[in-house]
C-alpha cells in the first residue's frame, strides 16, 4: 500500500488559519484534519465555498504555510524541492499565456521540471496524444476551448509523471462531453498508480471518480471514507447514473 | 545533450532563463508596452521643436538631453506598471502556482521576472535610441557638427537603462508583499520619485536617514553629455553602486516572497 514507508500524501492535523480584519484576528480555514492516502486513490474533498478543500490542497502543493500539523507528500515536507518534484498541480484558475501553442506552453513547463530534452520531447507527444490535443498542438492557446485549456492544464500535471496530483475543481465550467473527458484521464492516471486529490462542487462527478471522499464543512472533516462506504451510509436511496447527460451525448455525437 | 541536475546551479540559471524568456515575450505583446512605446517615441520626436531656438551647435545636446529624459520617463512606467502588471497577472492567473510547485525556487523564479523585465527595458531602450540616434544624425548633418559622440551616446543610453532596471527592483520589492498591481506600480513609481528626489535629501535631521535611499542623481545623463565623462573609476563605482542596491532588493523580495501564500 505504501511507497517504501511512506504514504503517497499525509495530513497530520493540518490547521490553517487567515488573519482578518484590522485586528488580524485568526479565522480558521482548516481545522486539525488528518487524512491518509496511499498510491492509486483518488480522494475527492467535497463541502461548499469555504469549507477548506482548496486550502488543503494548496497546502499540500506547499502554496501555503500551515499555521499547525503536517503535510507531507511521500514522507517528505510539502512545498519542500523534493516533495514538489512529485507533485502535479492544476489550480482552479489557470489562464494561460495566450500566444503561446500548447506544445509550446508544455515545452516550457518541461523546462521547469529539468526533464533532459530528448526525454521532454517524448513526454510532450505523449501526453499530448493522451490529452487528445495532438491535432492542436501547433495551435495557439487562445484558440482553444475551455475544456481544452482544463486537458492542457492537467496535461502539464502530468509531464513530469509525478506521484501525486492535486486538481483544484478540475471539472468545473465543463460541458458534459468535457467533464467525462476530464473524468476519464483521472481514472487513467489512479490505474497507473498515481495518487490524485481533487475538489468538487459536482457531486455527482465525484461520486464517479473517486474512491474515496472527505466531506469538509467550515474546515472540519465532517466524513471520510470509501465511496462505497460513504454512499451506504449517507445515501439510503441508490445513486442514478446522469442519463440527461448520456441522452445529451447521444444527440450531439449519435452514440452513448 | 543532457540536462544538468536539478539541485545544481547550472541547472537553476536554466530555470531563471525560462521564467526570463516566458516574462520577455508577454511583456512584449502587453498593451501597456506598445502604448508606452509610441508615447516614448512622441515624446523623443518632440525634441525636434527644440531647433526652434536657434541654439547652434549645443542644440544636438539638448536633443539628446530631452530624448534620454523622455525614455527614462516613459521607461520608468514600463519598469513599474509593467512589471506590476506581469506579476500579478502570474499570481491571479494561477501560473506563479503552477511554475512554483514545480522545482523551481521562490528566489529563481523572482529573478526570472526582473530578468525577463530587464531585457524588455534594454528592448525599450534601445528601440528609443535607435530613433534619437537617427534624429541626431540627422540634425548633426544639417548643423555640420557632431556635438554628441557615439560612445557618450552609448554610455548615457546604457545609465538610463540600469536606472531603468533599479526601479523595476524596488516595484519587485513591493510586489513581493502587495496585494494589487495598481498598488505595487504605483508604490513602485513613488519610490523612484524619491530616488530621483534623493539629491535633496538633508544630511542632518530625522530626515536624514533618506541618504540610504539609491541616488538616481548619479544616472543622470547630463553632465555626461556635457563632456564631464566619470572615467573608468567613476564608472566602476557607479556600477558598484547600482550592483548592491540591485542585490539589496532583490534579495529583500526574496526573502518576502518566501513566506507569501497564493
Amino acid at each position: 500500500m505504501l511507497i517504501g514507508d511512506h504514504w503517497a500524501v499525509e495530513l497530520d492535523g493540518l490547521t490553517k488559519s487567515y488573519p482578518t480584519g484590522w485586528r488580524r484576528r485568526p479565522v480558521p480555514a482548516v481545522r486539525n484534519l488528518t487524512l491518509k492516502l496511499a498510491p492509486g486513490q483518488v480522494l475527492g474533498l467535497l463541502g461548499p465555498n469555504g469549507s477548506g478543500k482548496s486550502t488543503t490542497l494548496k497546502a499540500l502543493a506547499g502554496l501555503i504555510h500551515p499555521t499547525a500539523g503536517q503535510c507531507r507528500i511521500l514522507g517528505r515536507p510539502a512545498g519542500g524541492r523534493e516533495a514538489r518534484g512529485n507533485v502535479g498541480y492544476v489550480p482552479e484558475v489557470l489562464t494561460l499565456a495566450l500566444h503561446q501553442t500548447g506544445r509550446g506552453f508544455l515545452a516550457y513547463c518541461a523546462g521547469l521540471s529539468s526533464l533532459p530534452p530528448e526525454r521532454a520531447a517524448t513526454r510532450i507527444k505523449a501526453v499530448l496524444a493522451w490529452m487528445g490535443l495532438g491535432d492542436a498542438a501547433e495551435r495557439a492557446v487562445a484558440t482553444y476551448s475551455k475544456g481544452m485549456r482544463q486537458r492542457l492544464g492537467l496535461a502539464q500535471a502530468v509531464l513530469h509523471e509525478p506521484a501525486v496530483l492535486l486538481l483544484d475543481e478540475p471539472m468545473s465550467g465543463l460541458d458534459p462531453e468535457g467533464r467525462i473527458a476530464v473524468a476519464r484521464l483521472i481514472r487513467d492516471l489512479a490505474r497507473q498508480g498515481r495518487t490524485v486529490v481533487l475538489t468538487s462542487h459536482l457531486l455527482t462527478q465525484a461520486e464517479e471518480v473517486c474512491d474515496r471522499l472527505a466531506l469538509l464543512g467550515e474546515g472540519r472533516l465532517l466524513a471520510c471514507g470509501t465511496t462505497a462506504d460513504l454512499l451506504g451510509s449517507f445515501a439510503p436511496e441508490p445513486a442514478q447514473p446522469s442519463r440527461l447527460e448520456k441522452i445529451y451525448l447521444e444527440k450531439l455525437h449519435g452514440r452513448a | 545533450m543532457a540536462a544538468p541536475d536539478a539541485g545544481s546551479a547550472a541547472a537553476s540559471l536554466v530555470r531563471v532563463r525560462l521564467v526570463a524568456v516566458q516574462t520577455f515575450a508577454e511583456a512584449l505583446r502587453l498593451r501597456l508596452t506598445v502604448l508606452l512605446v509610441f508615447i516614448g517615441a512622441a515624446l523623443v520626436l518632440l525634441a525636434w521643436t527644440l531647433r526652434g531656438f536657434n541654439l547652434g551647435v549645443a542644440e544636438l545636446r539638448f536633443i539628446a538631453d530631452f530624448g534620454l529624459a523622455a525614455i527614462s520617463l516613459s521607461g520608468t512606467v514600463l519598469a513599474t506598471f509593467g512589471l506590476a502588471h506581469l506579476y500579478f497577472r502570474d499570481i491571479e492567473g494561477g501560473l506563479a502556482a503552477l511554475v512554483l510547485t514545480r522545482r523551481v525556487g521562490r528566489g529563481e523564479y523572482l529573478a526570472g521576472k526582473l530578468v525577463g523585465v530587464a531585457a524588455l527595458l534594454a528592448w525599450f531602450t534601445a528601440a528609443l535610441a535607435v530613433l534619437l540616434a537617427a534624429m541626431l544624425a540627422w540634425r548633426g548633418t544639417q548643423l555640420g557638427a557632431n556635438e554628441v559622440l557615439p560612445a557618450v551616446f552609448l554610455q548615457a543610453c546604457a545609465l538610463t537603462w540600469l536606472k531603468l532596471i533599479l526601479s523595476a527592483a524596488m516595484t519587485l520589492l513591493v510586489c513581493s508583499y502587495a496585494g494589487s498591481a495598481l498598488f505595487a506600480g504605483s508604490a513602485g513609481l513613488l519610490l523612484t520619485v524619491a530616488a530621483h528626489l534623493r539629491v535633496f535629501a538633508p544630511t542632518e535631521g530625522w530626515l536624514a536617514w533618506v541618504r540610504f535611499w539609491p541616488d538616481f542623481g548619479l544616472f543622470e545623463t547630463g553632465p555626461l553629455l556635457a563632456g564631464r565623462e566619470a572615467g573608468l573609476v567613476g564608472l566602476a563605482g557607479m556600477g558598484a553602486y547600482w550592483l548592491f542596491f540591485m542585490i539589496l532588493f532583490t534579495g529583500l523580495a526574496a526573502y518576502v516572497f518566501r513566506r507569501r501564500e497564493f
